[in-house]
């Protein structure tokens, strides 16, 4: 019985190594961080639209967003993304929080660290005494294009549950029941450190939000960074296989 | 308007200690950060402690992971770019300094698991040596790490004129030169009392008169 848990827990450690040499041959994928600040202002007026809550005229948020895609090849991969933002609705000092986590996406790489993706998942906002706390469910399409100067583009479509006076709140969104988003360009530098790209700077944009019932305008000032592992097109490929399995037969 | 743009163009921190060594007439004990390589520079920050004894040419670092030698640990501490130097102790205060370095520093880094994030990491040893070694200073917001007192932590600051709360998640600290902020998964907030800043987790850790 020793023997045979011996041969199994040999045997699977083998097969794990040689899954593991597998998968360090074609795993690749990058991601990028933003600190970042939004301030948005309504530019709607129409109490109407929120019935028995004060009006959110202002709102400041600052966090951290954060995404990842990897995957097996240099084009396409798996997305996955945080969103950890905290602030206040200014004028009524409301706390207000948006957060979420995007596990559920997909992504397509351009250059040496620019993605396309879009991804889905679970999160929550809301703020004191102004918006009503729910649950949404996100749709969120990112854009990160170009190394030191790079584009930054965020749009996310969210479904609210519950607080039924957030139910329909985009008023030129027909689909969903909130809709934000972020275009902005970072002033930065690149970098290809120990043979990975990466990138950092500070950025500038435009916000836009539609909640509530109500249009918001804003800026975004953040900082960006972002890093890949290099990306192996087809003939890479096969060259860094060839070469690791030269290395395991040295091993 | 214009204290805003002076404070841009002096990269947001005013009245910057020079980095510069001092001389060796007397035991020197000096607290410095450097920011990590390229593109995390300007988001993490790096601790050593460098130490000369009085007559002495080269010094000794204190830092994770190597306890080494140096001739100039100011301005050539690759892989750290962009140093600041925090604190400087000179004389008895540095001796007393230097002798519990180098009684405290070796035996923690042994027994260092070390974490990347949110620590145990370089930023927790630093903060650990000041409170073990009773050296007033702090470190800035981007030593992520530096909060790290295990799952739940509650004491004194590094600077001794406040109290923290921390635990692995989030954080708060208040105190009298400190003033007040807080972290979040390692983003620290506030505002610093004296000298009078912004806490922020860029760059410098601060926006505003540099800590000393």
């Amino acid at each position: 019985m020793r023997a045979l848990a011996i041969v199994m827990a040999l045997g699977s450690t083998a097969a794990a190594d040689i899954r593991w040499d597998r998968m360090e041959d074609r795993i690749q994928g990058g991601g990028f961080l933003h600190y970042e600040v939004s301030a948005l202002h309504a530019i709607d007026d129409d109490p109407a639209r929120m019935p028995g809550l004060r009006e959110a005229d202002d709102q400041l948020l600052a966090g951290v967003r954060m995404g990842a895609v990897l995957g097996a090849g240099a084009h396409v991969g798996y997305y996955v993304a945080l969103d950890l933002l905290a602030g206040s609705t200014l004028g009524d000092r409301g706390f207000a929080y948006d957060v979420a986590l995007l596990p559920v996406g997909i992504a397509t790489r351009f250059g040496a660290t620019g993605m396309v993706a879009v991804a889905t998942g679970i999160g929550a906002n809301g703020a004191v005494d102004t918006i009503d706390d729910a649950a949404i469910v996100p749709i969120q399409t990112t854009v990160e294009l170009g190394r030191g100067i790079r584009l930054l583009g965020r749009a996310r479509f969210s479904y609210v549950l519950g607080a039924a006076n957030r139910q329909s709140g985009a008023p030129a969104i027909p689909f969903a029941d909130e809709f934000d988003a972020m275009l902005g360009v970072r002033l930065g530098r690149s970098y290809r450190k120990f043979g990975f790209p990466s990138g950092n700077g500070y950025f500038l944009a435009v916000s836009y939000r539609e909640q509530l019932g109500t249009r918001f305008v804003g800026a975004t000032i953040g900082y960006s960074l972002d890093a890949a592992l290099p990306r192996r097109f087809i003939d890479d490929e096969k060259r860094h296989r060839e070469d690791n399995r030269r290395r395991r037969r040295k091993r | 308007m214009k204290a805003l743009v002076a404070l841009a163009l002096t990269g947001c921190v005013i009245a910057k200690r020079d980095v510069v060594m001092p001389d060796n007439h007397e035991t020197t004990v000096a607290l410095l950060t450097g920011g990590l390589v390229q593109p995390m520079n300007d988001i993490a920050r790096h601790p050593w402690f460098a130490v000369r004894k009085k007559g002495e040419v080269e010094w000794k670092v204190y830092e994770v992971p190597f306890l080494g030698v140096e001739r100039d640990p100011f301005r050539e501490h690759a892989p750290y770019v962009d140093p600041i130097l925090h604190k400087v102790w000179r004389g008895a205060d540095a001796d007393r300094a230097a002798a519990c370095l180098e009684r405290e520093a070796g035996p923690w880094v042994k027994r260092l698991e070390y974490r990347f994030y949110p620590g145990p990491n370089s930023n927790t040893f630093g903060a650990m040596m000041l409170r073990a070694c009773k050296l007033s200073a702090s470190l800035p917001a981007t030593a992520i790490g530096k909060d790290w007192r295990g799952l739940v932590g509650v004491g004194l600051t590094t600077e001794r004129t406040g109290v923290e709360l921390m635990t692995a998640l989030a954080g708060i600290r208040i105190g009298l030169k400190e003033g007040f902020s807080i972290h979040v998964l390692g983003l620290e907030f506030g505002i610093d009392l004296w000298p009078p800043a912004l806490i922020v987790p860029l760059g410098p850790g601060r926006i505003g008169f540099a800590d000393r």
